[in-house]
């Protein structure tokens, strides 16, 4: 699967599966892509290959030592990473090019959510992010595996 | 008044009037732009769109032929879209907003392209294209 920019500039290969793809409603994640919320998913380090455009990327960093990517000509949102976890790449959805077949676990930080923005479908919701809920997200991706293979 | 600006807080804007809309674009050119789900933009009057700092590192690309989609070129937040064909109004990105603006969406628009993994589960009425 292929992830681009707008501008084709940037091509990223992706050669395995999406971790878990969940709706970010952080304050941050609202600036950074411009939007309601953010759909991110993670991908290991092994399944990523910056096909075209590492040039372009640019980083800013965010929190101290996450940095979000986006293409430096025409502005896309990329992915984030954190240099506490070198092996982990945090896509944006949005910029994938094909089904990642994979449907969003939940929604993240409701708390900060836009008031300008209701959510109206009927994933959970949780206050906090995915670090304070790595729990609840094993134990749904869990169940879901499970419902998948019965 | 309704202030906006980017993450990084270098590009910051005033946005005064009412809007002539607020709607949810499903197309693939703004999921792209927004790396997101699909984009919500603010349609209002190109006059009422200030932008009070930062002018120096707002990055525009030309997405379409004469229009431009611009964003802060240190932290890559897409802040609005300007077209010269409908040169009278701006398309404001609603997740740069500051706090709530007082209006909400009232539409999806290009909803036949929206994502995969994008159901739409609100009323809010749906157009299969752009308006």
């Amino acid at each position: 699967m292929t992830a681009t920019c707008l501008c084709g500039g940037v091509r990223i290969e992706i050669a395995g599966k999406l971790g878990p793809v969940v709706y970010c409603h952080c304050t941050r994640c609202q600036k950074a892509n411009g939007s309601a919320f953010a759909a991110n998913a993670d991908v290991r380090a092994k399944y990523w290959t910056m096909a075209q455009g590492a040039e372009l990327v640019r980083e800013y960093e965010s929190s101290t030592g996450v940095f979000r990517a986006f293409c430096g000509t025409c502005g896309s949102p990329l992915y984030s990473r954190r240099a506490a976890t070198p092996d982990v790449f945090r896509v944006r959805l949005g910029i994938l090019d094909a089904d990642p077949e994979r449907r969003a676990l939940a929604h993240f930080w409701v708390g900060d959510k836009a008031r300008w923005f209701d959510i109206a479908d009927a994933l959970p919701q949780f206050a906090l992010g995915t670090d304070e809920h790595a729990q609840e997200i094993m134990d749904m991706t869990t169940a879901a595996m499970a419902k998948k293979s019965s | 008044m309704t202030t906006g600006r980017c993450l990084c807080g270098a590009v910051r804007y005033e946005l005064t009037g009412t809007p002539i809309g607020m709607y949810h674009c499903h197309c693939s050119q703004c999921r792209h732009a927004n790396g997101a789900s699909f984009a919500t933009n603010v349609i209002a009057s190109a006059e009422d769109l200030k932008i009070v700092a930062g002018k120096d590192v707002l990055a525009a690309y030309e997405s379409s032929p004469s229009k431009q989609r611009f964003f802060c070129s240190r932290c890559g937040s897409p802040i609005y879209s300007h077209a010269q064909a409908t040169a009278a109004i701006v398309s404001v990105r609603a997740g740069t907003l500051d706090d709530d603006p007082g209006f909400r969406p009232n539409a999806h628009i290009h909803a036949a392209s929206r994502a995969p993994w994008t159901e739409i589960c609100d009323g809010l009425p749906q157009n299969a294209e752009g308006f």
